[in-house]
């Protein structure tokens, strides 16, 4: 017998026959570097060190060669497979997965099973191999082709590919080869390490696909349909990494619309099941993955935010999660794990509650509340770490749905300085998330706005609404939009010279109509409170007139052209503004054809509501406007208005009238 | 406690806690339960194959008629590893798991410590202090690098190289034999991969554990005394 732990001083002199030219003693030496490797990282890191690799990789390769050596070989790569992520990284980069996928077409079932599972071990550990499969059009093919044939096959195929379906291409070609109907036969066949990797796989293949998830709603065994199967798999007597891992599968076919939300196998299966899975007495790794999960589920209905946050006190469950500080662990293989749990948890809780959050006020109101809750997110936002901070971020703008709420923390807490950050310097596709946040806080905050103001957060609108995309500029002009209610007038003065009124008059020309009526939104709060408005009218009188002129002759939906005239209405406040109108006899004339608009009454009172500001009793030249409006043939129209059975309108006319003294 | 429901749902009513049952009638309660043939005779097929008797195993089969949950040549590979084990040939038996079993070593590294431990064990038992220390520097530091909460079983058995009679010494129980029985056992358990106790093994206990919640709410029963034989006595 050959044992490990001699021969210490001759260890070359093994390494020498492997690489010799004496066949006769191959099979002596592969079995001492056998027993040498297996259960030691020093030996296989030895053996590595020693060209082991490229040697077995040469007997592998050879189809040629005495079955029992290519044997050992694959026995001993898979070893090598087990030992650190650097071992696997070097199988990796001397090209032993391509070898060891061509190793399957042998008829040799051991020698397949043994190419399996060093395959199995190292993309299950090694994300980049994930493409590799698809690289030859039968590699899959052969793959599916295998796998029912032992539990062996099954369980390294099945793991093979979960680990292999990330992408939409890799989902599709996996379904055209009729996985999904194979692993629900596996599913059934209750050996439990196979079940695991079969319902990893499935939760790859379905998620986020839709056709995918049509085919696996159907999919039976027995005539129990899938969701059936995977509903007695998230059962209490399962082992939690089951049960979860069932939870997901049905999560994504929920999100893939295949199963409605109101499913008695979501709502009251799933769903409960997922908030279990977030509790104290579970791992850290389930409270992550049933907290991400069950985010991922809340986002597809209200109905299932509404019943998760009344369950087993979830929002205090997991506001316990953003307390966690860095803990490591050791597993039994001796592999340390280094993965940052306080990171992990707190990105995990802000996502969770980013969903709860997304429909209900209550619900906010609630998460809100919670003790320390808020100073989290915004230590959150602060984070060095972007997995947190954007979690962080899509927890406040879930929140900020009820900005009302949020009052006290954007006061104590310094949110717009980070807010702003990640704006800035932040990745892109972060970028609508935070600028929605942003534009839903600027809709309440404190007469002093230095702090925001100081943060920059014009400029940051500004180079929003000049962006391409539809959805960056929306916010953009909205945020400045919200930015400029109320507000002195010379923050208002310094947005106009920041957005200048170039820009401004193409937003009003956006092919998208949000953008044009949040432009126009902007001007309506530029243009209110006298003083402001002859201030704005005195620099930019005639560029906004023909603003105006160019709206009322365009095509656009009335909403548009309502708010046009009530931005006119505004213009017509102004003291010395009114002039700019009276001044334009066209102008006047317009008014009066929208007095008249049928069907649609919005126009005729945000019309009445312009000419009751210009015919103002007691204001400097009253009477010589309300004379020239008459010659007009405008108190003629008013009196004929008075007769409209529309409520809001007969106000607006009414007091029009009374103005003609 | 008013009411003892037994198994099945006879319930049984009873008057205060202070009367017990006595033995005739409790007799007379078991009596009314029925366990199958064939249930038994697969309790005690599991019970043969997870403890490796494989002649009577197979025996068992042809008068019996039950299957066994396995291949029985397969008991043979479990019977010879454990017979290694016991017989102190360590390396022998981790060279047969690793033709056997190639991966079971490598994903479970505090077994394979223990296995390495028993030979340390071993040479130190044959008086090689020399071979014990050069295993335990070339094989052994590894293992406490990668997990060092089995440093401590290491320095105990090292330890055992510091007495001339390493057998009287504090860890002297590492020499004893039934040493060998455990890492024997959990080998066996790891190559199953399921729960090695028998079937059996597990009602007696639950068996045990029932008498035990019933001592403790001080119930007066007959109990059973002797696993062994069965017997049950009357209650004092």
């Amino acid at each position: 017998m050959l044992f490990a732990s001699m021969e210490i001083d001759d260890q070359g002199g093994w390494f020498d026959t492997l690489h010799s030219d004496e066949p006769e003693k191959w099979q002596d030496a592969l079995l001492w570097l056998k027993n040498s490797v297996i259960g030691n990282n020093k030996q296989k890191q030895n053996a590595i060190n020693h060209g082991i690799i490229p040697r077995l990789l040469q007997w592998l390769v050879d189809g040629d060669a005495p079955q029992h050596l290519r044997l050992e070989a694959a026995i001993i790569m898979g070893s090598m497979a087990k030992g650190t992520a650097e071992n696997i990284n070097t199988l990796v980069e001397e090209g032993c997965v391509s070898v060891l996928l061509k190793g399957l077409k042998s008829p040799d079932q051991a020698f397949v099973e043994s190419c399996l599972r060093c395959l199995r071990t190292i993309f299950l550990h090694n994300s980049n191999c994930g493409s590799l499969i698809y690289q030859e059009p039968s590699i899959v093919e052969d793959l599916v082709e295998i796998m029912p044939r032992s539990v062996c096959t099954q369980e390294c195929v099945a793991n093979i590919l979960a680990s292999s379906c990330k992408e939409p291409e890799h989902q599709s070609k996996l379904c055209e080869c009729g996985l999904i109907p194979k692993l629900v036969d596996l599913l059934a066949g209750k050996v439990y390490k196979v079940q695991m990797p079969v319902l990893k796989c499935l939760a790859g293949i379905v998620r986020e696909n839709g056709e995918n998830c049509v085919v696996a709603l159907t999919a039976m065994h027995n005539n129990v349909p899938l969701p059936d199967m995977l509903v007695q798999l998230m059962l209490r007597d399962r082992t939690s990494e089951m049960q979860i891992v069932a939870a997901k599968v049905l999560a994504y076919l929920c999100g893939g619309g295949a199963l409605a939300p109101q499913d008695p196998r979501i709502i009251s299966k799933t769903l409960p099941c997922l908030i279990r899975m977030c509790s104290r007495d579970r791992t850290l790794e389930e409270n992550v993955e049933g907290a991400e999960t069950l985010a991922y589920l809340l986002e597809q209905d209200g109905e299932l935010q509404r019943v998760a946050a009344v369950s087993d006190h979830i929002i205090k469950t997991l506001a316990e999660y953003l307390k966690y500080t860095d803990v490591q662990q050791i597993n039994r293989c001796g592999k340390r794990i280094d993965i940052n749990w306080g990171i992990e948890m707190k990105q995990a809780a802000f996502k969770a509650f980013a969903a709860l959050g997304a429909n209900e006020e209550s619900i906010r109101k609630q998460v809100i509340e919670t003790e320390h809750l808020m100073e989290y997110v915004v230590v959150g936002l602060n984070s060095g770490n972007m997995k947190v901070a954007a979690a962080a971020i899509r927890c406040l703008h879930s929140l900020s749905r009820s900005v009302q709420l949020l009052r006290t923390t954007i006061q104590d807490h310094g949110v717009w300085k980070p807010l702003m950050k990640i704006i800035q310097e932040g990745p892109e596709e972060l970028l609508p998330v935070a600028s929605s946040t942003l534009c839903n806080l600027l809709l309440e905050f404190s007469p002093s706005k230095e702090c925001i103001l100081d943060c920059g957060a014009i400029s940051v609108l500004v180079n929003l609404a000049a962006r391409p995309e539809p959805n960056l500029r929306l916010n953009g002009i909205w945020g400045l939009m919200n930015l400029t209610f109320q507000v002195e007038q010379k923050v208002k003065t310094k947005v106009v010279e920041s957005i200048g009124t170039e820009r401004l008059f193409r937003l009003l020309s956006d092919p998208d109509a949000n953008i044009v009526m949040k432009t126009l939104g902007l001007l309506r709060n530029l243009l209110s409170n006298k003083l402001h408005i002859d201030h704005i009218m005195g620099m930019y009188g005639n560029q906004i007139m023909q603003a105006v002129v160019f709206i009322l002759e365009g095509e656009h939906p009335i909403q548009v052209k309502e708010q046009t005239l009530c931005i006119l209405a505004n213009v017509a406040d102004g003291d010395k503004a009114k002039d700019l109108i009276m001044g334009n006899e066209d102008m006047l004339k317009k008014l009066m054809n929208y007095m008249q608009y049928q069907p649609d009454v919005s126009l005729q009172i945000a019309a009445v509501a312009c000419i009751s500001n210009l015919i103002w009793s007691g204001e400097d030249g009253a009477c010589a406007r309300q004379a020239k409006l008459s010659e007009m043939g405008v108190q003629t129209l008013l009196q004929k208005l008075l007769s409209t059975t529309d409520t809001v309108l007969f106000e607006k006319v009414r007091t029009a009238v009374q103005q003609f003294s | 406690m008013n009411n003892i429901i037994m198994e099945r749902g006879l319930l049984l009513e009873r008057g205060p806690v202070d009367g017990g049952v006595e033995k005739e009638e409790w007799m007379e309660l078991l009596s009314g339960h029925h366990v199958g043939r064939a249930e038994m005779n697969k309790l005690i097929m599991n019970y043969l194959v997870t403890e490796g008797f494989k002649e009577s195993a197979e025996k068992f089969r042809l008068e019996s008629g039950i299957q066994p949950s396995i291949d029985l040549n397969e008991l043979d590979d479990r019977i010879k590893i454990r017979e290694e084990i016991q017989n102190g040939n360590i390396e022998s038996a981790i060279t047969m798991v690793n033709n056997l079993h190639p991966e079971l070593l490598d994903n479970d590294r505090y077994l394979y410590f223990h296995l390495q431990q028993q030979h340390l064990i071993e040479l130190i038992r044959d008086g090689r202090v020399e071979a014990a220390l050069d295993y335990a520097q070339t094989h052994l530091a590894e293992r406490g690098e990668e997990n060092p909460s089995i440093l401590s079983e290491l320095e105990r058995t090292l330890a055992l190289l510091a007495f001339e009679e390493p057998e009287k010494s504090p860890f002297g129980d590492l020499l004893l034999l039934c040493q060998r029985q455990k890492v024997a056992s959990e080998l066996n358990a790891a190559i199953l991969e399921t729960d090695a106790t028998p079937k059996l093994a597990n009602l007696l206990k639950l068996l045990l554990w029932s008498q035990e919640e019933l001592d403790k709410k001080k119930i007066r029963y007959p109990r059973m005394t002797d696993i062994a034989t069965g017997t049950i006595e009357a209650p004092k």
